[in-house]
């Protein structure tokens, strides 16, 4: 993939160029790369279609114009081999076919770094004022606080977009310093979003904080949206009153229907009164499934207080 | 690349300096025009960088002087011309060239003419 953009691919195959003649002398390098790019364009200009195209690759025409420069090789053997192979691996690795890709393709990509910037922005400054304040990725629209913060990284948002569009040709200090401001962004932005905590369950259906949350019953199979308890001898039961180890009322999973409580004397709803009465969201009322009663085993001499054979209601003690 | 170009590369690189100053000698001209007008007179293997390279080299020895030209539609050119120096360079390996190149034309014929299998 050649970029279509005559100027970035200039821009590409001259730092390519740069960087296979990067062991030259400073003053050498810069004296026979002063108007490389204008060369470039002029190329591009005239010749059409990418540069790699019309000219090879910038590795053998960096090497072509060193041979014709007659430009003094570094000795390899003076040089520190450290920095050495640091040089051949820079040559190399930008002098690579995908890093010119993607280094082509990295321009493209700008307008949504200004985009993601505004948003982490936004983010830093509300972690920044919320200490102990559990805020999430996205800000909840229904809370005051939420509309607040949406608002603040629309602004956000705009300014970075304007600021990036209006920075395209920045002096080299300026330019220095918008990018360590870039980078101080992206990484306490990256470093507030991980410590977020993430969405939990509860939090996306919108369940009550976990001190008044009840014991909700589930299985392995799925969510229970009611009970139906039975007699010993099969007769439905009707109010059934729940609780778990802890003395908690088990409610149930009610997404999928529309549970009636019965209110207490106190006003309060009794979640935990078996079986639900409930309709389905059609308006249809939810009857109970049809059931199949275990076979008991047969009376024991033995007596025990719970389960017997005989056909009356479990016995109370 | 052909056995035949890697020759004529090898071949060329002697003489390039030779052949960019007789272009300029000619006119000024920037880098591309340069290699063009190489090829228009059937220098085709000559390579991008290498005129670029001898320019910028003949211009650091001195040889030539350099001005911006600003274009209207394009970039920026940078010309090059003789210089009085250049003149004397082109001169005097002009005539090396003239010499050199008939030694060895004498010494092909020769091999032509009965030596050769």
């Amino acid at each position: 993939m050649a970029s279509n953009d005559p100027a970035s691919d200039v821009a590409t195959y001259a730092a390519s160029v740069r960087a296979a003649l990067s062991d030259l002398p400073s003053d050498q390098a810069a004296v026979l790369l002063e108007d490389l790019e204008d060369h470039l364009r002029e190329i591009a200009a005239e010749a059409g279609g990418p540069l790699t195209e019309r000219l090879g690759p910038p590795e053998q025409y960096a090497k072509e114009l060193r041979t014709a420069y007659g430009a003094t090789q570094v000795d390899p053997r003076r040089q520190d081999p450290a920095l050495r192979d640091l040089q051949l691996a820079r040559a190399w690795l930008t002098g690579s076919k995908w890093y010119r890709q993607v280094r082509a393709f990295l321009p493209e990509l700008r307008p949504a770094w200004w985009v993601l910037r505004g948003y982490l922005a936004a983010l830093i400054l509300t972690a920044a004022f919320s200490q102990g304040y559990g805020i999430g990725p996205i800000p909840d629209p229904t809370t005051k606080r939420g509309l607040a913060e949406i608002v603040a990284a629309g602004v956000a948002i705009w300014l970075s977009v304007r600021i990036g569009r209006r920075s395209r040709n920045l002096p080299q200090g300026a330019r220095f310093l918008a990018i360590s401001a870039n980078v101080v962004i992206a990484f306490v932005g990256v470093a507030v979003l991980g410590n977020m905590h993430s969405f939990t369950y509860s939090e996306l259906i919108g369940t009550a904080t976990p001190e008044q949350q009840p014991f909700t019953a589930a299985f392995a199979a799925g969510p229970v949206s009611n009970i139906y308890p039975y007699s010993q001898d099969g007769k439905p039961l009707t109010n059934v009153l729940l609780f778990d180890q802890d003395g908690r009322p088990i409610t149930v999973d009610k997404s999928d229907a529309q549970t009636s409580y019965p209110i207490g004397a106190d006003g309060k709803a009794i979640t935990n009164a078996y079986p639900l009465t409930q309709r389905h969201l059609n308006g249809d009322p939810v009857v109970a499934p049809r059931v199949a009663f275990p076979p008991w085993p047969t009376p024991s001499p033995t007596p025990t207080p719970s389960p017997t054979a005989t056909p009356s209601p479990s016995p109370t003690r | 690349m052909s056995q035949a170009e890697v020759d004529t590369t090898q071949l060329l690189k002697g003489v390039l300096d030779l052949a960019v100053l007789a272009v300029l000698a000619d006119a000024d001209s920037y880098g591309y025009d340069v290699v063009r007008r190489l090829r228009e007179n059937g220098l085709d293997h000559v390579g991008d960088a290498s005129v670029y390279g001898t320019l910028r080299r003949l211009y650091q020895a001195g040889a030539l002087n350099s001005y911006v030209v600003p274009s209207e539609e394009g970039p920026h050119r940078k010309y090059y011309g003789l210089n009085n120096r250049g003149r004397k360079t082109l001169d005097q390996s002009a005539q090396t060239w003239a010499s050199l190149s008939k030694a060895l034309n004498h010494l092909l014929n020769g091999r032509s003419n009965g030596h050769g299998k």
